[in-house]
């Protein structure tokens, strides 16, 4: 018996492991003696300039190869005026390799500026900046400086958001199915946003070989799994715990829009960071008026519950406070590829939470999702983010 | 507490997440602990350290195949024979080629056309009268020709007989004239590209009466779009960018200076030619032997072309360049050196 099971595990464990060693000899074919066979096409240098940094009298630029084959860097220039610079660790970078170019230059702020680098086959590549910012050294008054941003944009407005909670607890059934509607409405908005944020900086930063979209897609529907199935342990066993199903509800919406404002804060953090934006005290208000909509889309499913005060400004801190690490991390170490990841990862939790909600709505109401009250609260949540989102 | 565990998982994931991102960006700032340290110098003349290498075409000299120092005042006079008629007869052979691969500017390589191997091709020069023959042959894939400026027969304006490749030939004759400098180019279809590779050169007719003993030069002034986006990456007098600059071209006080100039610029409509700390007799085209200017600037459009002369009174160095600016910050910029001239030497004159 102990013969036959071991000699079947073998069996077993062979008919997984050949297809890769056929697939392993296939690749080491292709490269080696089959590699002729393909040498079609001219393959063609590539390389991005994923960022570049203002320091004192220098201008320095991170690039990357993502093209094909390997390059050598051979000269670079701003505003297409040839200059003498430095390449570190070395020229030749090999796929996916980085290297700092270093360019000596008496910038001016607020200028805009044309960098180029070009590859020994004579091919120059361009990244513009808008307008030259200092690079930000870390200091702890910077850090200092991104916290407050981050609880002005973050914090604050969820907090002021949660003040509604009162309101809706006295309000009718039919009342409270369209505040709950209109949080819906207000994060499929705040989660298309992201989709948007997420394919724009992809396409302004990211090399074409990282396959922007389907990043993009990727990880939006694994972090969507991921807290869908999280949320629905959750929730199915609130009812046997201390916490009730609203509160795990509410709980899942502030974990999925704090995700959402970590990325909303990365993209405020690069924002100061790359210098192409002007932190305007209008441009604090308007992120702040838009995030108060997220207060309610935590407060709503709370409204029938007791003693919920502590409750609420632990999630209104998990929903507010990730805009603060998030702007730490956009400002000192950006990275589009970061950026694109983490809005991926908020738009996601955003769509989960809007399922939890709906469900919740359809548990709750009349087992129908075509009343007025859903119908009409959904639709003012979009007019009320896409009214606020001008302001930005 | 099962819940507390569900959430936590879902916590330290959502955290290991943000960990590993957090590397990825920091991994390419990641130390490199290096050796060595270059050093290289900046425009405004600041010291700059680094730990990696120097990309610098402006003030690092690099080693390249083409040496514009020694074309500057190679002239091709050609094998010299008697005509019948006693007329001075020249051969010339010049080969064409598209297949070579030139490195233009250090690390930076380039597929240039040329004529005899380089780029310009050969200066030739012959003397009014003079009959000019060339035994043209085209070594490239490309069907090549040469076109002289200048006066000459219909079926000799290598036009409309285009010369095919891979060994195809013609004899190009026809008498010097009229005295002066001017271009030689291919010209095939596409015109632009074939003269941008780098199929030209310079075609110099001297007067019966030779022009005064001098320190002759050549300079052609081009551009070489090496990512073929129809604007120019580089500009030069004599193809490599800065070259002057790094090799100061060294002339002396009190000596007649004259320079033949021709653009071959592509692209941009014009170009120019400024020098410093003097000014020059210019003669368009060369046709003529009384100076048109006396100036520091003159403008070129493609393919225009003069002589210009001048002797420097004070030694020292002296820019000259492009003052369409954006060309000399592209490499179309360089130095003569003007040396003392010692008493009682007579210059040697490279124009006899």
């Amino acid at each position: 018996m102990e013969v036959s099971t071991k000699s079947s595990k073998g069996k077993l464990i062979a008919s997984g492991v050949i297809p890769f060693a056929f697939l392993i000899i296939l690749i080491a074919y292709i490269f080696g003696p089959g590699s002729e066979l393909l040498d079609l096409g001219v393959p063609l240098p590539e390389i991005t300039m994923e960022k570049v940094d203002f320091l004192d009298s220098e201008i320095q630029v991170t690039v990357r190869n993502t093209g094909p084959i390997s390059v050598e860097i051979a000269m670079a220039d701003i505003n297409d005026r040839i200059q003498p610079a430095a390449v570190e660790p070395d020229r030749y970078l090999e796929r996916y390799e980085t290297a700092l170019v270093r360019i000596p230059f008496e910038w001016n702020e607020a200028e805009p500026y044309r960098i180029g680098i070009t590859v020994e086959d004579g091919t120059r590549f361009e990244k513009e900046i808008e307008a030259a910012a200092p690079a930000l050294e870390p200091s702890f008054e910077l850090l200092g400086f991104f916290a407050i941003i981050g609880t002005y944009v973050g914090i604050i407005p969820v907090m002021i958001g949660l003040l509604w909670l009162p309101f809706i607890k006295r309000i009718s059934k039919q009342k409270y199915h369209f505040f709950l509607a209109l949080t819906a409405g207000l994060l499929l908005f705040l989660g298309i946003d992201s989709i948007e944020e997420a394919l724009e900086v992809s396409n302004e930063s990211l090399a074409d070989s990282f396959n922007g979209v389907m990043l993009v897609a990727t990880v939006l529907i694994l972090s969507f799994l991921g807290l869908y199935y999280a949320g629905e342990k959750l929730v199915s066993r609130a009812k046997s715990s201390r916490i009730t199903k609203p509160v795990a509800i509410a709980l899942m919406i502030s974990i999925g829009i704090g995700l959402h404002n970590f990325g909303e804060g990365l993209a405020i953090g690069a924002a100061v960071g790359l210098g192409s934006i002007a932190f305007s005290t209008f441009l604090i208000i308007g992120f702040a008026v838009h995030n108060t909509t997220e207060g309610i889309a935590i407060a709503a499913p709370m409204s029938r519950e007791k003693n919920v005060i502590g409750k609420l400004a632990v999630m209104g801190l998990i929903a507010g406070a990730p805009a603060i690490f998030g702007a730490w991390i956009g400002g000192f170490v950006y990275s589009p590829f970061t950026s694109v990841v983490f809005l991926s990862i908020g738009a996601g939790a955003i769509f989960q939470v809007i399922i939890t909600i709906l469900k919740w709505i359809r548990e709750q109401g009349d087992k129908n999702l075509s009343s007025a009250a859903m119908a009409s609260g959904f639709a003012v949540g979009m007019v009320i983010m896409y009214l606020t989102s001008i302001l930005i | 507490m099962k819940i507390k565990s569900r959430s936590g998982i879902m916590m330290i994931s959502t955290f290991v997440i943000i960990v590993m991102s957090v590397l990825f960006v920091a991994l390419p700032e990641g130390i490199n602990a290096q050796q060595e340290e270059n050093v290289f110098v900046t425009h405004s003349g600041a010291v700059v350290k680094t730990t990696g290498e120097v990309l610098d075409p402006l003030y690092t000299s690099a080693t390249v195949e083409f040496d514009p120092m020694e074309y500057l005042r190679d002239f091709n006079y050609g094998q010299i024979s008697q005509l019948e008629d006693g007329n001075t007869l020249r051969e010339f052979t010049i080969i064409a080629n598209d297949d070579k691969i030139m490195e233009v500017s250090p690390g930076i390589f380039y597929n240039v056309w040329t004529f005899n191997g380089t780029v310009p091709g050969p200066t030739i020069r012959a003397t009014e009268g003079d009959i000019v023959r060339i035994k043209f042959i085209n070594n490239g894939e490309k069907e090549h020709t040469i076109h002289f400026h200048g006066i000459h027969p219909a079926g000799m304006d290598g036009v409309f007989e285009p010369v095919g490749g891979n060994g195809g030939q013609f004899i190009y004759e026809f008498e010097a004239g009229p005295v002066g400098v001017h271009p030689y180019h291919c010209h095939v279809m596409p015109l632009e590209e074939h003269i941008v590779h780098g199929l030209y050169g310079v075609f110099i007719v001297d007067p019966k009466e030779k022009r005064p003993t001098a320190d002759e030069m050549v300079m052609v002034l081009n551009g070489l779009d090496t990512d073929f986006d129809t604007e120019n990456n580089f500009y030069a007098a004599n193809t490599i960018p800065f070259y002057y600059q790094h090799h100061p071209i060294q002339i002396n006080t009190d000596e007649l200076i004259r320079v033949y100039v021709v653009n071959m610029v592509e692209f941009d409509p014009i170009n120019n030619f400024h020098l410093h700390g003097n000014l020059y007799k210019y003669y368009p085209t060369g046709t003529d032997v009384v100076p048109s200017f006396y100036t520091d600037m003159i403008t070129l459009s493609q393919t225009e072309r003069g002589i210009m002369e001048f002797e420097y009174q004070y030694p020292g160095k002296y820019l000259f360049h492009a003052h369409k600016v954006e060309f000399s910050e592209k490499g179309w910029v360089g130095i003569f050196m003007v040396n003392e001239n010692k008493k009682g030497m007579v210059s040697e004159g490279y124009g006899s």
